[in-house]
């Protein structure tokens, strides 16, 4: 993906969340089947279905929870790239931004 | 001269597969250069049968100089305790064990099945397999927690599954070099030398790992496999990036996770479906932590590594 492509999907992501967009931020996935579970809805995506894999993702476009968790600490952040290198992701997002397959 | 006795118990033959592939020093050397003489070994010894059965009872008499007894794979007790799973010889292996354990200088168990019972013993163990002196992490085993040798060691513990050829045959040399005294034992019997660092130490990925950057698939250049792909590499006691796997790699360098092969626990959580090559978490957090790492540490250790990691560390820097 180009930049202008990833800055046009990172413009996309945060107006669809700025606008309300309802996403599944529960159950968090508190084990590895039911975190496999959310990858395998998310493999039967059309890869261009940008909007589903948000809901089923559980996107937030602020810190989520008491403890404030947010993509910066998550292991699949890229800080430079701006980008989410779960493969079953594999969206542009933003540091202060959350999901529900956030893993430290 | 050293006598060394080879046997098998509940066993794949992967550590005699291992040991024939070692390199420094090799099988080989250790006849030809350490004065070591093998007096059998399932797949070197030339006795058949009743041969075989006399040059052990010989062994146990004392009429054959015992110096090193090897034992690879589980000590069987299957069925009901009475060891009939596995005959060797005319009678159960486990007496064979028993007594020629008693009868020799030394007594070295390889790889997993023979240190902490490995596969074999997982649950809900129908060959009622156990290790030498250990079940897991319980201390006991076939031989008992007071077990010592003539020489008074306990079981020397060489894990792996299978061990590294070279820890195999340095520990040999240096039992048959008489310089069994310079070695110290862990809690769990396994020469310090080897089993004090982590299989982290020299991994090519640690700043990686330092800067949080994950691996996402095997194979992967870049990233650690720490974070997704359940490497236990940070925990496991193993010099496998220090000894290379024949001489060239490892691994964790290859790509794939370090399983945790040479832990008392090995295989981790029994195998269950998804716990292989996945990290474990909890609410997010992985479950098994770097040794002497804790939670709140490691939640500000990464958020102030991922600030602070440089552009090219989320890139393959390993390019051809």
């Amino acid at each position: 993906m180009s930049m202008s492509e990833t800055d046009d999907v990172l413009n996309k992501i945060s107006t669809l969340l700025a606008s309300g967009l309802e996403t599944k931020t529960e159950p968090f996935p508190e084990t590895e089947k039911e975190f496999g579970e959310i990858l395998k809805e998310l493999r039967a995506l059309d890869p261009d279905d940008l909007k589903s894999k948000l809901v089923i993702g559980g996107f937030l476009n602020h810190p989520y929870g008491e403890e404030q968790y947010r993509c910066m600490e998550c292991m699949y952040y890229l800080v430079h790239r701006k980008w989410c290198d779960l493969p079953e992701l594999a969206v542009p997002v933003e540091a202060e931004w959350w999901c529900r397959l956030w893993r430290i | 001269m050293a006598n060394l006795l080879w046997l098998q118990g509940g066993a794949c033959s992967g550590n005699t597969m291992s040991f024939l592939n070692a390199e420094e020093p090799s099988a080989c050397d250790l006849v030809t250069d350490f004065g070591i003489n093998v007096l059998w070994h399932p797949s070197l010894g030339l006795e058949l049968g009743d041969n075989v059965k006399q040059l052990l009872q010989d062994c146990i008499s004392g009429k054959i100089p015992l110096d090193i007894f090897v034992f690879e794979g589980t000590v069987v007790n299957a069925p009901n305790g009475t060891g009939n799973w596995n005959r060797f010889c005319g009678r159960p292996m486990k007496d064979w064990v028993k007594e020629l354990s008693d009868a020799a200088a030394f007594v070295v168990a390889i790889g997993d099945c023979a240190t902490w019972g490995g596969i074999p013993a997982m649950a809900p163990n129908p060959s009622e397999s156990v290790g030498m002196q250990f079940l897991k992490r319980e201390k006991g085993g076939s031989l008992g927690t007071g077990f010592t040798s003539k020489a008074g060691l306990p079981v020397i513990n060489i894990p792996g599954c299978p061990a590294h050829p070279d820890w195999v045959t340095q520990i040999l040399v240096a039992v048959a070099s008489g310089r069994a005294g310079d070695l110290t034992l862990d809690e769990f019997h396994r020469p310090k030398t080897f089993f004090s660092s982590f299989t982290q130490t020299g991994c090519t990925r640690n700043m990686h790992f330092a800067y949080k950057v994950s691996a996402t698939e095997f194979g992967q250049r870049k990233g650690c496999l720490f974070y997704d792909l359940g490497c236990r590499g940070p925990m496991t006691h193993s010099p496998c990036n220090r000894v290379l796997w024949n001489r060239q790699s490892s691994k964790t360098r290859s790509g794939m996770p370090c399983m945790g092969c040479t832990e008392p626990e090995f295989p981790f959580y029994d195998l269950d479906p998804g716990t292989v090559f996945k990290t474990q978490t909890v609410m997010g957090v992985p479950k098994d932590m770097p040794t002497g790492v804790d939670k709140a540490g490691y939640i500000k250790l990464t958020g102030a590594a991922k600030a602070a990691a440089p552009a090219w560390a989320e890139q393959d820097i390993f390019v051809v």
